[in-house]
């Protein structure tokens, strides 16, 4: 069992409730999609499994131990395993692509070659093949404040596949990249994971990349599971059921301009 | 009218301490241009001219520029590098109760004046080059230290948290995740500090704290004006030459 949720709540600190009494498990190589609208709890749920945030109330096991258990060393060695793909890449933006590829190793290095690799890179050959997959070894000493959201977002992807961890997280992974883009960059994602056994847990804003990509479906709404199955049953009404939005369900204007008038006269302006 | 009538009141309170000023401070400035006044001061400026340059002197000269470059740089070298270790305590990066002691630190160090320093390191360490870097080292050790915590203060915490989530430690997450943002930002706040250090390096001789600003205290002491004249010259030269190297480097890096 690579992830274990047993009754997993989480309460940001301003008193908001993000997760509520979450059951979950998955196995070791099994590749999940989280789905769910906006404010559902999708980004707090993987910054959970990527130890970032601690669990309010339940038990949470990863890659078979108890993150709150450990502390140090231990903890390093656990974080070292999981990587985590962040939706806006945490990049500094005067940092040389192929140096931030290679920060995601850090975890694993002795603080001494990571001093040295800061200066003069020691393995520009493992950042290359990294970026090699994602059609972007070309970057390899571009700075990352050249480079689009899109390359951004595939620079963050090589760091993780270069971490090597034996649990993949990904946080809306393909946001800033295009459909043909967001496809293969999916594929190259699904397939380190198949090749090297490891579980991939992503979270998509867009559905049909989800069905398409991952075997298993989880709906997160209001941070609670609403449905968990295989792609392949994933219904139509589930997803409405999923994404239905009551606030929405006011009347639509059809066109711009009487939408317009009717906000300047919801709006009334005061002359003082 | 209350209104204007208070006004009145209030400059004629400023105009009356004006005055007051003036007279207890003896400022006559009637006294400065009457007489011979005006044929003194040009006599004296006229002594000045032409420098001397005879090549003995512009010898010693360059001998003093560089003792005010090398007491300049090597302050500044010395305050960027305690300012960068002090600023990590004051942006809080290792406890609440560093962070104030080393803000106390850095606002002491940097409310004593440069030219109060170099007079207490003369004290201390003698007269010559070690007291003017000492005192300049001072100084700008709080100056820095403040500026470069406040860029500490506003990295992003994003790329650090992310690395340390991956496992990484404190220093590597640090040094990957931070410094990237702000190094750049602590190189162009240390060379404008090394601009004036340098301004500052040709004043502090006055309290002898070697390079050419003693060599000026000693001409005009001895009423030695053309030689004077030369070394001010060099100064301004110096100053200049550094302001451009800085601004370039500044342009290239910053």
């Amino acid at each position: 069992m690579t992830v274990r949720l047993d009754g997993v709540g989480l309460t940001h600190p301003g008193g908001f409730q993000a997760l509520h009494d979450i059951d979950l498990s998955i196995n070791q190589g099994e590749r999940v999609a989280i789905i769910g609208p906006s404010g559902a709890g999708k980004t707090s749920l993987l910054r959970l499994l990527g130890t970032g945030l601690a669990p309010s109330t339940g038990q949470l096991h990863l890659l078979g131990v108890d993150p709150a258990t450990l502390k140090g060393q231990a903890l390093r060695r656990l974080r070292a395993r999981i990587g985590l793909i962040h939706q806006s890449p945490p990049l500094p933006p005067r940092q040389r692509v192929v140096t931030a590829v290679l920060a995601g190793r850090l975890g694993q290095w002795s603080l001494l070659r990571s001093l040295i690799s800061l200066c003069y890179p020691l393995d520009s050959a493992g950042a290359r093949a990294a970026l090699e997959p994602l059609d972007l070894q070309d970057k390899l000493f571009a700075r990352c404040d050249q480079l689009s959201g899109g390359q951004l977002q595939r620079v963050g992807i090589a760091r993780v596949l270069y971490q090597r961890a034996d649990l993949l997280l990904a946080d809306e992974p393909v946001s800033a990249m295009d459909p043909v883009l967001a496809d293969h960059t999916l594929n190259v994602l699904g397939k380190v994971a198949a090749e090297r056994q490891i579980s991939l847990v992503a979270s998509l804003h867009a559905v049909d990349l989800a069905l398409r990509h991952f075997p298993r479906i989880i709906g997160l709404r209001a941070g609670r599971v609403l449905f968990d199955l295989p792609a392949e049953r994933v219904s139509q009404a589930e997803l409405d059921q999923l994404y239905s939005n009551d606030s929405f369900n006011e009347p639509v204007f059809a066109d711009p301009v009487s939408a317009i008038a009717a906000a300047s006269l919801e709006a009334p302006r005061r002359c003082t | 009218m209350k209104r204007q009538f208070e006004a009145l009141i209030w400059v004629a309170l400023l105009l009356a301490a004006v005055v007051a000023s003036f007279s207890w401070l003896k400022l006559d400035f009637v006294a400065l241009f009457a007489g011979d006044g005006l044929q003194q001061m040009h006599s004296y400026a006229a002594s000045f001219f032409p420098p001397d340059t005879s090549t003995n002197w512009l010898r010693q000269i360059f001998h003093g520029s560089l003792e005010t470059l090398a007491i300049s740089a090597i302050g500044t070298l010395l305050a960027a590098l305690a300012g960068a270790a002090l600023s990590l305590l004051a942006a809080g990066r290792l406890g609440t109760v560093a962070k104030l002691l080393a803000r106390l630190l850095l606002n002491a160090l940097r409310s004593i004046p440069e030219l109060v320093w170099a007079a207490l390191m003369v004290l201390a360490a003698g007269l010559g080059p070690f007291a003017g870097t000492l005192a300049l080292a001072l100084h700008t050790a709080g100056v820095l230290g403040r500026l470069f915590a406040e860029a500490l203060e506003n990295a992003p915490p994003g790329p650090t948290r992310a690395l340390r989530e991956a496992g990484a430690g404190p220093v590597a997450a640090f040094c990957y995740g931070t410094l990237p943002g702000v190094l750049a930002q602590w190189l162009s706040y240390t060379l404008y500090r090394w601009e004036n250090n340098i301004r500052m390096a040709a004043v502090l001789g006055f309290v002898g704290a070697g390079g050419l600003g003693q060599m000026l205290y000693v001409t005009l002491s001895l009423f030695q004006q053309p030689r004077a004249a030369s070394v001010i010259l060099a100064m301004l030269v110096m100053v200049l030459l550094v302001d451009a190297l800085s601004a370039w480097l500044r342009r290239r890096w910053g």
